[in-house]
């Protein structure tokens, strides 16, 4: 059984953007209701995701703001939180929402713009970013978010082996993939050669481990099980699973486990009726290769260590035998935070429609998003399956 | 009301601070479970029971983990090396004056302060 359908999904392309946060969120918010074809005032909440926005441009309380820009005025309308497990959250009540009865047909979503075009340059964007870590017990310290995710790679590349190899064949596939999806932020290719040589910017990690900062929005249109039935081309989901882990990092039992991606995976297949086994592709949360490597372990695709020889033997690449990031994932699509996780949605519901252009995959039934925030603290996951 | 009494004497962060700047570090054990940790809370993070002790944690220990970060925050100057330290039962992150690699022995010498925030540095023995 469906806890709810995606019946309509939209996206601006990630990169660069001149354009204010009200702007980028109507592109996208209209690129769902045309996708669905809905009309604004057919919506009956906004669920909304903007992660950094007051320390970025000084613009708060935007879920009325971004629901009177696209014609929702008057509507439940806020906005969650959640670093850059933001708009997965907002999503995951949403889908409660539509569930509980509450609402019948629901828009959520997220918007984001993290490039100089905030005003702010990279040192300055890099505290705003350590935010989401301990403010007495991390940020003294001069931890930076490449700096976290360092740490946990390190520890899993002192237990497993590990190696930068692994971790620079993961940015290698995920550009290639990111070539073809016209909204991502790279469309270039790249080597394991000029990610080793591009400067460190938190060992292991060099420049091309990392994703950019992205300017973006996106957002879905989320209906009631029975609600859906009235739209072309929904697409299901089938489990929501959110789990946090224990902050600062310091405290956490085991470093590389990621465990609140475990509880959230084993949360969200319960509800789905599902394994990892049957999971077809995953859309995973790669802020940094390293990222992509715990998490293919914790969401149970490959054995605990077996994530990087995984990346590297090409079984997560586009004809493996489990696709990771067919988007580009955040490294080559991007990843204005607020809208990382609708984003991976989007590409869901895209993947599952067989609408995803030259990057689709071969009939894919069920897939996985995972959607990482703050040190490895909050985590959503989210399986959907395709319509029988 | 469970059996246990809240602690009389919980730590809080500022307390930790001043203790950290005249170069001793506290932590806290649970009395529930044993738990303990370097950055201490209001409540054990593992069972949530309120019977918490203070504890003074050992200065030396263990590198867990570690980076060097190049490219740094606003207010800090890049590079330098941050570890998670594991001290006795608990775990803490600091700051490493020198080089070092996981599994080696450190010992918690000075501190770093941003914003009026300190951090422990700890350096190889």
């Amino acid at each position: 059984m469906a806890r709810a359908s995606i019946v309509g999904a939209g996206m601006t392309k990630f990169g660069v953007h001149e354009r204010p946060l009200p702007d980028l969120f109507a592109d996208a918010a209209f690129d769902a209701f045309d996708d669905s074809g809905i009309e604004p005032p057919e919506i009956e909440a906004l669920y909304f995701g903007n992660a950094m926005g007051g320390m970025t441009e000084n613009d708060t309380h935007l879920a009325p703001t971004l629901a009177s820009h696209i014609g929702c005025t008057g509507v439940p309308a806020q906005r969650f939180e959640d670093a850059c497990a933001t708009s997965a959250n907002a999503f995951k009540h949403a889908v409660e929402a539509v569930e509980s009865g509450r609402h019948d047909v629901v828009l959520a979503g997220g918007v984001e713009r993290c490039t100089p075009e905030t005003g702010l340059g990279t040192g300055a964007m890099t505290k705003v970013f350590v935010s989401a870590a301990h403010r007495q017990y991390e940020q003294p310290a001069g931890l930076t978010f490449p700096g976290v995710f360092a740490l946990l790679t390190k520890r899993h590349m002192h237990e497993y082996g590990t190696t930068e190899e692994h971790l620079a064949e993961v940015a290698v596939k995920n550009h290639y993939n990111g070539t073809l999806n016209p909204r991502a932020h790279f469309g270039r290719e790249t080597t394991v050669e000029k990610v080793l040589d591009s400067p460190i910017v938190a060992d292991p990690f060099h420049l091309m481990d990392c994703c950019p900062f992205s300017d973006g929005a996106s957002a879905v249109v989320v209906a009631s099980e029975e609600a859906a039935e009235s739209f072309e081309n929904p697409v299901d989901v089938a489990g929501v699973g959110h789990a946090t882990d224990v902050v600062p990092l310091a405290d956490k039992d085991a470093l590389p486990a990621t465990q609140a991606a475990r509880d959230a995976a084993s949360q969200a297949y319960d509800q789905a009726g599902t394994t990892a086994d049957a999971i077809d592709f995953a859309e995973i949360h790669d802020c940094f290769t390293g990222a992509e490597v715990m998490a293919t372990e914790a969401l149970g695709l490959f054995e605990d260590g077996a994530g990087g020889p995984a990346a590297a033997a090409g079984r997560t690449a586009l004809d493996g035998d489990v696709p990771v990031n067919p988007s580009g994932g955040l490294k080559a699509k991007g990843h204005p935070l607020g809208a990382t996780g609708t984003a991976q949605l989007v590409e869901l519901t895209e993947q599952l429609r067989g609408e995803a252009g030259e990057r689709q995959l071969d009939d894919p039934e069920r897939a996985v998003a995972h959607n990482l925030g703050g040190d490895a603290a909050t985590t959503v996951v989210t399986v959907m399956e395709a319509r029988q | 009301m469970s059996g246990s009494e809240p602690s009389a004497d919980r730590l809080d962060y500022v307390e930790w601070a001043d203790r950290l700047r005249d170069g001793e570090l506290l932590g806290q054990e649970c009395a529930e479970c044993g738990h303990t940790t370097a950055a201490p809370k209001a409540a054990c993070a593992q069972c949530g029971s309120r019977t918490i002790a203070t504890v003074t944690l050992p200065t030396t220990g263990t590198v867990h983990s570690e980076t060097t970060i190049a490219v740094a925050p606003e207010g800090f100057e890049g590079e330098y090396q941050v570890a998670v330290v594991r001290l006795g039962d608990a775990k803490i992150l600091g700051r490493i004056d020198d080089t070092v690699d996981i599994g080696d022995r450190v010992s918690f010498t000075d501190v770093v302060t941003a914003d009026d925030h300190p951090a422990p540095v700890f350096t190889p023995v």
